[in-house]
């Protein structure tokens, strides 16, 4: 998954907003090539959930995923269909280590959540086709012999249609919702000048 | 009878058990790890539900995900097969728990025959032979009187601890005076606690089990035995019957004993009561089996008996429908375990992916395996590839169909047993009905490796 930043546009000239573009450009660049790398291996090697570095006027925030039962059913689903190009969020993580912060990495093919186990799918109630999700989030859940088991999406996205219906009996590694990868492109150009941006290469829950 | 059967296994049984579905008219569903997204049995299902990963603990023994798979199918009963969870008394209880039948003994019949100690002792009191042994041995006068009593030679062993740690085996008194202070002290230290117990030791023994089958009425009837002493590391290799250990006389005297004792005893649904033979031909109680056995189809070959559908009609709560009177076993059936084992590399298991495979075909020619052409051999689960069972009105033909389908049978891509096998039908003790359970592991697999390559 590309860095990118999450900032808002506010109000500035077309000529403001290109230089800005070029220069948040660079500045992703220079912390995917030299900080995130870093960053990444001194998180995995911590027992800390996340980590905050601030550079200039970029802050990187890493994010572990929310909890270890999660990453685990999010990365088994997608390895276990073999067809599919989903990628785990354990995956995910070291992708945007090594991402140089444009829109290449993207992957083409639909990239779904999968069932964590058999049973019968319920998507969450305010899940709509649109939403946005980050990796590891929960989008619905599984309920087996009445214990719920979460469907996580697997990599951060748009939430696309739904394979299965709500109440659906699902078997483990169906494909249940689609996520769509979002154009990098205008994602990135929404740095400015305003403090708090940050590059978001985190694969946590929000 | 059942509407749909959840057939939460693997490998040839998944395909026997949908087999055994598809003649009685039952629906079935056949559940699958990824690992088995592409076995022939999920293939064949009209239905099939992936369960879980490849890792046995998250799929086939899994009782959420079996039971998850069973509801939102619609079924009505769980056939385990063999292994996995198919002994295991807590699953038949959670199963039943949710309105679900479990096909195998009830989970209290499970419950009672779960110990293999309280299960010698029940089946004991109930008049089956166990193996002779000594309380707990109070002096070295007390060890040489109890050995005299049981007869040489004999296991010292260590009350405390276990897998053969501590044992001694003593064959005369002299050997007994020089063991029984060094064993003592080696269990005080070992262990902390240093008695010790004498138990016969069964040399040169012979694997002989019984088939029994008893519904849910009291109505039992024995399927005769089987001879399983073709063994390596005690694992089965070829079974047959009748046992050339004993004589026809012995042979039904010994599994009348074992019906009556374990119909007493509470049982129901198929089972397996397994006994050391020794040379003499004396027969002592170890085991019972609670589900279907691998080695099963050489028994349906000489009665003519489907155990599947026996065992699935006794679970759904019907009567046998039969008398002892009925059961007749006719002729002779030798099985041969085709294992994904290098009998060059120390019977490392094999994986990979089966180029040709060709079934051997002709009378009384029975394969039960799940192997096609393409298929990817996991390496998650046993090394089993297939049965090949082989029926004929005497021993001796049976050998003889036996070699001719093994020269028949071809397994490309993966290494196997099959010439293994071959050499071990040519060796003169296999011929004489002389093989014991230590023949392969005392002799070394190196002699008929050697001359399975000629």
């Amino acid at each position: 998954m590309p860095a990118r930043s999450q900032g808002e546009k506010s109000g500035q000239s077309d000529a403001e907003q290109a230089a800005q573009v070029q220069r948040d450009h660079l500045a992703i660049g220079r912390l995917a090539d030299d900080l995130l790398p870093a960053l990444i291996a001194k998180l995995a090697a911590s027992g800390l959930g996340e980590i905050e570095v601030r550079q200039g006027e970029w802050k990187a925030r890493l994010r572990k995923p929310a909890t270890a039962p999660e990453a685990r059913t999010a990365k088994a689903a997608p390895e276990s269909h073999g067809h599919s190009p989903s990628r785990s969020s354990g995956h995910g993580r070291t992708d945007a280590g090594h991402s140089t912060g444009d829109e290449s990495e993207t992957e083409p093919g639909p990239i779904t959540a999968n069932s964590p186990a058999v049973g019968i799918f319920n998507p969450r109630r305010d899940l709509v086709v649109g939403m946005r999700v980050r990796s590891g989030d929960k989008i619905g859940t599984v309920d087996v012999l009445g214990v719920n088991q979460d469907v996580v999406a697997p990599v951060e996205g748009i939430i696309g249609s739904s394979l299965v219906e709500a109440g659906e009996a699902v078997e483990y590694g169906q494909q249940l919702v689609r996520i769509e990868l979002p154009e990098a492109a205008p994602v990135l150009a929404g740095g400015s000048a305003d403090a708090g941006k940050s590059v978001a290469a985190t694969t946590g829950k929000a | 009878m059942f509407n749909k059967i959840l057939i939460a296994n693997r490998g040839e049984i998944a395909l026997r058990i949908l087999r055994a579905c598809r003649t009685m008219g039952v629906g079935a569903v056949v559940a699958y790890s990824e690992a088995d997204r592409d076995s022939l049995a999920a293939q064949l299902a009209d239905e099939a539900i992936c369960i879980g990963p490849a890792d046995a603990r998250r799929s086939y023994l899994s009782a959420p995900a079996i039971i998850s798979a069973a509801i939102v199918t619609g079924c009505d009963a769980i056939h385990p097969g063999y292994g996995f969870l198919s002994e295991d008394p807590g699953f038949a209880e959670v199963v039943r728990a949710h309105g679900l039948t479990f096909i195998g003994p009830p989970a209290e019949v499970l419950e009672r025959f779960a110990s293999k100690e309280a299960t010698r002792r029940l089946l004991g009191d109930h008049g089956l032979p166990t193996i002779p042994g000594s309380g707990m041995l109070r002096d070295e006068a007390h060890a040489l009187e109890e050995a005299e009593r049981i007869g040489y030679p004999v296991l010292l062993k260590p009350s405390a601890g276990g897998g053969g740690k501590g044992m001694r085996l003593v064959r005369n008194p002299r050997e007994l005076e020089a063991g029984f202070k060094v064993s003592g002290s080696e269990a005080k230290a070992g262990f902390g606690d240093g008695s010790l117990y004498l138990e016969k030791y069964l040399e040169d023994n012979r694997h002989v089990e019984v088939q029994v089958a008893i519904d849910r009425f009291g109505n039992a009837i024995h399927m005769g035995e089987r001879d399983c002493s073709v063994q390596r590391r005690h694992q089965k290799l070829i079974e047959e019957t009748p046992s050339p250990a004993l004589t026809d006389a012995a042979r039904w005297e010994l599994a009348d004993r074992a019906v009556k004792a374990v119909a007493e005893a509470g049982y129901e649904n198929l089972g397996t009561l397994e006994f050391l033979v020794d040379a003499k031909g004396d027969a002592y109680f170890i085991e019972i089996n609670c589900r279907v056995q691998v080695e099963h189809p050489i028994t349906e070959m000489v009665t003519g008996i489907d155990m599947l559908a026996l065992q699935i009609r006794i679970a759904a709560g019907e009567p046998l429908g039969m008398t002892q009177a009925d059961v007749q076993a006719r002729g002779h059936a030798i099985e041969f375990r085709i294992l994904a084992e290098d009998p060059a590399k120390d019977f490392r298991p094999q994986a990979g992916q089966v180029g040709a495979f060709i079934a051997p075909g002709g009378p009384g020619v029975r394969m039960d395996s799940h192997l096609y052409p393409g298929y990817e051999v996991p390496n998650d689960y046993d090394s089993l590839l297939g049965k090949l069972s082989i029926w004929a009105p005497t021993r001796s033909e049976a050998i003889a169909r036996a070699d001719a389908a093994l020269r028949e049978l071809l397994v490309d891509g993966v290494t196997t047993n099959i010439e293994l096998h071959r050499a071990i039908l040519a060796n003169q003790v296999f011929i004489d009905g002389k093989v014991t359970t230590n023949l392969l592991d005392r002799v070394g697999s190196a002699p008929f490796v050697a001359a399975s390559n000629r």
